[in-house]
Parts: structure tokens; sequence; C-alpha cells
């Protein structure tokens, strides 16, 4: 086991944490499909409203890569279709029947100790939609499987503020885990499970876990790692994969049936109840809030995480990747010499608070807290990126569409963790500059 | 209640302000006003959901906050040497009244000539007014000799706000320190109001028969003059100036510069808070140290008196303690790199000692110093950053 020690990040201190609690949620009368908010696929649906479909029925593929197949969270009758402007998918409902029927993959062959076909481990998982949960660095998309990656790393952690606790969602699931890793031993060079040093589960044996760290949000990113350890560029390009989604893969080769079960978090300082709920993908929203939620008229629901996730409505449902839903205040009021308050309860990064001295964790809000502005030149972004960029600098090449320079700033190395943004002085976006400049030279580069 | 006042003031008067009112043009110092009152409620659109709670006016507070005990300082001494070589009475608040005639005149101008400019480059580049002004518009009338006329500082601060930093792009992109800049162009362009012994003291209209020039002599004037082989420690103590006074400030000298003690406690908060760089400020003091030694060091018989100066000296006289505490860590114009902040500082110190030594025509070293890094501070971050950038292992 490796120990890495990771200087940079941010630890926000807010109020909102779930409680190691688990509760098993009411089976809710819908699940839905979000093609929209997963990065970059192109869906072709395979269903339209009215259709049966059982667990694990196909919904739609990705056109780049057809084989890449999107399977349905759920048994009974598609509802609806919901489009977006420009006629984007935005979801696949379904009305959940109480058979619960599910599509059986021939899994069979993978027991035992047998050698098996990479390809052919590859070829099940995305028939049994789960490869999505694959992704490959830099870009973050879907793995494309053209090749063996020296490294596939498992995140087992939750440094993002409201991410759910692996200690809460391996607990009792470790075996399934264990099946899960041993799957993925298959993928690449090198499986790195990587967690950090407080992390303990009595069942994990250590030789399971390869990499510790002791740091800050997001020290637990794949690409943080990666960032600490790569020696040479045809490392670049690993792939990753979610410890819930570890769960998840174990399930699928010990059972051939399409998993759905989803450990999710509800957090944020307007959440009543702060806890972890034993659901399914595609739960609607509402059935994770009903009841558990405080001042509804002033609250942001955010999927994924406040850092790196989408604001969500309550008529909708959390996406395929989602884990936690968070229930911030919006903020929306403006404050009376606002610059010159003493601010023992505003969470900062800088040291211009008296928050500096408080212990406990602070309320957080939505509010920009102020104007952009011209960089001056602080510094402050540079101190958190976990990977070293100089955001100052680089987001500068980027504006400049100097796209050289702005990949030797290591622009692809960025983890997207939005720290930049959040510390900045003048309330520039640096993180939305790394992502679109990112996106933009991906779909140029395919 | 006041502030709800005053809040339903800005509402009502919006419109005149907005699209297709009257005062449309002068929407940006509108808009400062009412952000000067309020911080304004925009909440965040995407990714990142949470912001700091910091913003640039809040950083601008800070360096204002540390200017504040050197600006009352520099009230008071304006005035206690005003009375004191006039013939009035020195007490307190005497000297503070006194000081209060002369300093907020000067600061009055600054504020409104650099504010009227920063209205006019905001209104027509549709920018909004930066915070930044707030620091240089206090800066500015500090770093003046008292008895500067106030067109001169009215001139001064166009000059420090346009060409320093408005045809730049406006804060942020400007090279030089603003404040510095105006204040080089008064120095360049009205040296008999900027240099001499008679302009550090405003002289009362009565009793002008006490006056004493060389009480009006600054303790670098004093030194400049110091002959081959003189103790410049003794002529200064024989002018009253120990070194304790030099570091307690009550001297002749620019406004807000003479308190080396009070600039080393707003340095002290601003490092703490972490506003400025620790690493340009003792960068500096090390610069001037080392330089002040060495020249001791090469010091002999038959050179001037300046070379054998204890190198603390330098540190407490003059402006060096308040430029490298104010000027050098504006972050805008210093280097970003945090290596590179060492060499900088250092820089700033070396150079403040050599012009103060070897051309005591220009007394004040440290302005210059100042700028001259400014104009490098954008090199030593490419150096740094190409280093940098060179151990990355490439991603593309
Ligand atoms: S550049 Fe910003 S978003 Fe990207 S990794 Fe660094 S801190 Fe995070
Ligand atoms: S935090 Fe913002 S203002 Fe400060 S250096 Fe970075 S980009 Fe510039």
């Amino acid at each position: 086991m490796i120990l890495l020690n990771i200087k940079k990040g941010f630890d926000l201190k807010i109020e909102g944490t779930p409680l190691p609690e688990l509760a098993e949620l009411n089976k809710p009368s819908f699940v839905a499909f979000l093609p929209e908010i997963i990065p970059f696929i192109k869906p072709k649906l395979l269903v339209e409203q009215g259709d049966r479909v059982r667990i694990g029925s196909a919904l739609f593929i990705d056109k780049r890569n057809p084989d890449i197949k999107f399977l349905s969270p759920g048994s009974g009758k598609i509802e609806k279709i919901n489009y977006g402007s420009r006629r984007v998918i935005k979801e696949i409902v379904i009305k959940l029947d109480n058979k619960e029927e599910s599509v059986e993959f021939d899994v069979k062959k993978f027991s035992g100790n047998k050698k098996y076909s990479r390809d052919d481990i590859i070829k099940t998982m995305m028939d049994g939609g789960i490869w999505p949960f694959i992704r490959e660095l830099p870009f973050r998309d879907i793995a494309v499987p053209d090749y063996m990656p020296q490294a596939l790393i498992v995140s087992l952690d939750n440094k993002e503020p409201f991410q759910p606790d692996p200690q809460v969602y391996l607990k009792e699931e470790i075996n399934l885990f264990k099946t899960g890793i041993s799957i993925l031993k298959n993928l690449a060079e090198n499986v790195y499970v990587h967690t950090s040093k407080e992390f303990i589960n009595i069942d994990m044996t250590d030789n399971l876990v390869t990499h510790r760290f002791s740091g800050s949000y997001p020290a637990d990113d794949p690409g943080v790692l990666l960032h600490h350890i790569r020696k040479d560029p045809s490392e670049n390009r690993a792939w990753y994969i979610n410890g819930q989604d570890v769960l998840l893969l174990g399930s699928f080769f010990s059972t051939g049936r399409y998993p759905v079960k989803r450990t999710v978090a509800l957090a944020g300082s307007l959440a009543k109840k702060r806890m972890y709920f034993k659901t399914r993908i595609g739960v609607p929203i509402n059935d994770l809030i009903e009841g558990r939620i405080a001042d509804e008229n002033k609250a942001r629901l955010v999927a994924g995480g406040i850092f790196r996730g989408y604001t969500a409505s309550r008529e909708s449902f959390l996406g395929f990747y989602e884990t936690s839903l968070a229930l911030l205040p919006e903020g929306e009021k403006s404050e009376t010499f606002g610059f010159l308050r003493a601010g023992y309860d505003r969470p900062s990064y800088s040291k211009t608070f008296l928050s500096y001295f408080n212990r406990l964790p602070l309320t957080i809000d939505c509010s920009l807290h102020g104007e952009e502005r011209a960089c001056v030149n602080c510094g402050a972004c540079a101190k958190v990126c976990p990977v070293d960029i100089l955001p100052q600098f680089a987001f500068k090449s980027i504006a400049a569409a100097d796209i050289e320079e702005s990949l030797s700033h290591g622009m692809l190395d960025c983890v997207e963790c939005g720290l930049c943004s959040y510390v900045c002085t003048s309330k520039i976006d640096l993180c939305g500059f790394f992502k679109s400049a990112k996106q933009v030279y991906y779909k140029d580069k395919v | 209640m006041l502030f709800g006042k005053i809040k339903k003031a800005f509402d009502k008067n919006r419109q005149h302000f907005q699209d297709g009112g009257k005062l449309k043009s002068i929407y940006p110092l509108f808009e400062a006003l009412e952000a000067f009152f309020f911080t304004p409620a925009n909440i965040t659109k995407e990714v990142p959901h949470v912001r700091d709670s910091i913003d640039l006016k809040r950083f601008m507070s800070f360096v204002v906050i540390a200017l504040l005990p050197t600006f009352f300082f520099g009230i008071y001494n304006a005035g206690y040497q005003s009375n004191l070589i006039s013939g009035f009475s020195l007490d307190f608040r005497a000297a503070f009244s006194k000081g209060l005639l002369i300093v907020l005149p000067l600061v009055f101008v600054s504020y409104a000539v650099g504010f009227f400019w920063e209205i006019l480059f905001a209104s027509i580049r549709k920018h909004k007014i930066s915070e930044g002004f707030l620091v240089t518009g206090l800066l500015f009338p500090m770093i003046l000799p008292p008895t500067v006329p106030l067109w001169q500082a009215a001139l001064g601060i166009s000059f420090g706000v346009v060409i320093g930093k408005e045809i730049f792009g406006g804060t942020g992109r400007n090279i030089l320190n603003p404040a510095l800049t105006g204040r080089a162009f008064l120095f360049f362009a009205y040296p008999a109001k900027m240099t001499g012994d008679s302009v550090w003291t405003v002289v009362g209209r009565l009793k002008e028969q006490s006056v004493d020039i060389i009480s009006g002599a600054t303790p670098l004037a004093v030194s400049a003059l110091a002959g081959t082989g003189e103790n410049i420690e003794a002529l200064l103590a024989q002018k009253g100036y120990s070194f304790l006074r030099l570091f307690t400030g009550t001297y002749p000298g620019s406004i807000g510069e003479t308190s080396a003690m009070l600039c080393i406690a707003g340095a002290l908060f601003l490092m703490v808070a972490g506003i400025a760089s620790y690493r340009i400020i003792l960068g500096g003091i090390l610069g001037v140290l080392s330089t002040g030694y060495l020249l001791n060091m090469v010091a002999g018989e038959s050179s001037a008196a300046w070379l054998s100066i204890n190198p603390f000296y330098h540190l407490v006289m003059g402006g060096f303690a308040f430029g490298i505490s104010f000027m050098a860590t504006d972050p805008v114009s210093a280097p970003g790199m945090e290596n590179v902040k060492w060499v900088y500082g250092f820089a700033i110190g070396v150079l403040t000692v050599l012009i103060r030594v070897f051309n005591p025509a220009y007394s004040e070293g440290v302005m210059m110093a100042i700028l001259f890094m400014n104009l490098f501070a954008p090199l030593l971050d490419y150096v740094e950053i190409k280093l940098r950038l060179k151990k990355r292992v490439p991603n593309v």
C-alpha cells in the first residue's frame, strides 16, 4: 500500500453532513433514466411511450458506440419521454409494476477460477448496462475499450461534501465489492483502490486498498491520484469507477441481473433529516425529500455534490451516476455592509473572516457573495488546485484560445473539482473555463 | 432602520439609471454606490453551487484597514511637524486637527478625481467599477509631501489612474502600481514640489520667524548631505533623529510614510490575513540588510558616508517600510508566482539602498525600485511558470 500526502485542496466545514443512519425508502411509483445529464453521449431511443420494459431492458444506446447500452432501472411501462430544448431526451419515465421482472444475463461462465477473455467480459458488461460506470480520464467520458489502460482507479471516499460515506454503503456489502474488484482486474494492467487514511473497514484487508491519502477534497478523485503517481504520459488515459458502482458490478456478476440498488445520501442544511436511504437508480427526487425538507421555497436541490452536481427540480429524478441530494439555501438576500462583517459564521478559505477560528460547521448557501471582477492575482486558486495547475495563468491562455499554452499548463489534468472557482476573490468561474475548453478540445479530437 | 431607508432610496432611483433612464450613462456609479452598502444578492447559476464568502471588496477593505493606523498617524504627524515649525501648540488635539486640515483635502481630491476617471472608464467600457481604487485613492495622498498643491495632487492621481491603470485595461491588467505611477509623475514633472527641504512640512502663516530651515530636512536628506567620513547616525542624532524616533515616525516626510512601526503593524495584519505576501516583505527586508552590510564591508576611509550607515537605518528611514508593506505587495503589479516573489522583494530592497546611496539626488529610492520591479514582474512570472511547467508530465 502506498501512502500519499496530498497537500492542496480544501475541506469546507459546513453543516448538513448526513448521519450514518440507513433506512429503506418506500418503493417509488416511478423511476426514470436521465440521458441528458450523462456527458458526451448521443442517445438513440429503443423504446417509446407505452412500451413494457423489464429491469434490464435496453432503453437507448449511444450512437457513438451502439454496443453501449443503457438499461431500464425498473419493470413496468414507459409512462412518458420528456424532451428538452432541441429535442434532447431529458427523462425516460417508467411507471413501476409490482412484478419486478428482470432480464437475465449469462454470467455463469465467469464464475470459478477459470481464465476468461477480457473481450467477453467487456461485451457482457456492455450488454448488462454497467459498462458506462467505467469512465476514462482525462475527459471523463465512458471508457473506450480499445486498449488496455495502465490503471483502473476505484475511488473509495467522499471528500466532496455530502457524498455517501463508503463506510455506509459498504456495510454488509463487502463481498459484492470484492467480486467487483476481481472482475475489474481483467480490464486494466493495475487496479488501484484509493481511499483516505482514516478509512477503516474491518472486512477490507489491506491488499484490497492500494493507495491511501491524507488530504482534503478532492484528494479522493481518480485524476488527483493519477497526477500524483504517474511518471509517463502513457498513463494519462486511465480508467476509473466510483466505489459504490463497484457494488453494482459485483451484484451484476453474482446474480446476472441488472443491478438497481443505490445508497443515496440526503444532506444539506435545509434537510430536516440528514441520512442515507436504500433505494434505487432513478428514484424520484420528491420521494427523497417529501416531509424531509425545511423551507422548500428557499431551497436549491443539488444532485451529485455541491461542487460538481446539477440543480434538480422536485419533479425530476436522480441521475444514473448521482448518489446524493443536497438541500441548500439559495441565499438570495443582499447584505448591508457585507464586506465589513466580522464573519464568525461565514465559510471562507481566506483568512479574512473570524470564522477562521470557528470550529463549528457553518451554513453555506448558493450566493456568489460578490460580483465578478478582473483577476487581481491573489493566488488563492493556485493554492488549492489539487493537480498543481496555475488557474490564474492557465485560464488566460484558454480565454486567448491559445490551445498549446493551455495544454502545457495541464488543462487536461483538471479534475473539474470547482475549488478554484470556489475560492476566487474575483468570483471568476475558472473551473468553467477548464471544463468547456476540455470539452471543446475533446469534441475536436474525436 | 437607516439601512432600510437607504435601500428604499436605491430601489426608488434605480429606474433613472437603467435602460431608458436619464442617467443611464453613469449606471456604474449607481451600481458601485449600491454595492458599497449592500453586498449584491447574486447567486450561482451552475457548478460550483457554492462560493467563498470573500470578494474583492473585502480583500481591498482589508488593505484600507491595514493602512488606517499609518494614515491617522500621518495626519497627526503632518500637523505636529507643521505646528512645531510654526511654533504652535504641540498637544495632540491641536496637532491632529492641523493635520486634518492638511491631509483631508488631499484625500478628498485623490478620491474624487480618481473616481471621476474610474466612472468615466467604467461607463465607456460598460464595466463595473473595481474596488482596487479604494486602496489607490488612499495610498496616493499618503505618499505625497504634505505641502503639495491640490491641483498637483489631482494631476498626479489622474496620471496614475489613466496612464498607470486604465490604458492597460483597468484593475487587474495594469503592470505598474497606479498610486506610485502618479507619484513618480509628479516627482519628475514638478521636482520643486516633491523634493528639497521645504516641502515636507506645512509652515503656518504666523510666527514664521521661528522657522529653522534645517528642522524641515528629512532624515534621508540629512544622510545624503553627510560628507565623506562623517558618521550618519551621529549626524542624524544631532538633528534629533534617533533610531527610535525614526522607527516611531515623528519626523518630516511624506504624509503616511514616516512611521515604520505602524507600517510593520499594518504589514503584519495583511500577512496574517493572507493578503500581503510575506515573501515579498521579508525578501525586501533581506535585500536592504544584505546590501547595506555589503556596502559596509566595501566602505573605506574615503568613501561616501552613506556606505557605512547601519543597514537598519535604511529600514526605518523614508518610505521603505511603507513601500514594501503596502506598495510592493499590491498583488496586481507584483509577480503571482510564489518563489519569484522572494526575488522581487529582494530586488526592491537592493535597489532601494543602491539608489539612496549612489544617487542621492533622488533621495527616495523605494519608489523607483518598486516601479522598476513592477516592470520585471511579468518576466519573473514567465520564468517561474516555464520552469514549473517543464516538470509536468505532459497530457495532451
Ligand atoms: S483547475 Fe480548478 S477545477 Fe481544475 S483541478 Fe484545479 S482547482 Fe480543480
Ligand atoms: S483566485 Fe481569482 S483573483 Fe485570485 S489569482 Fe485566482 S483567478 Fe485571480
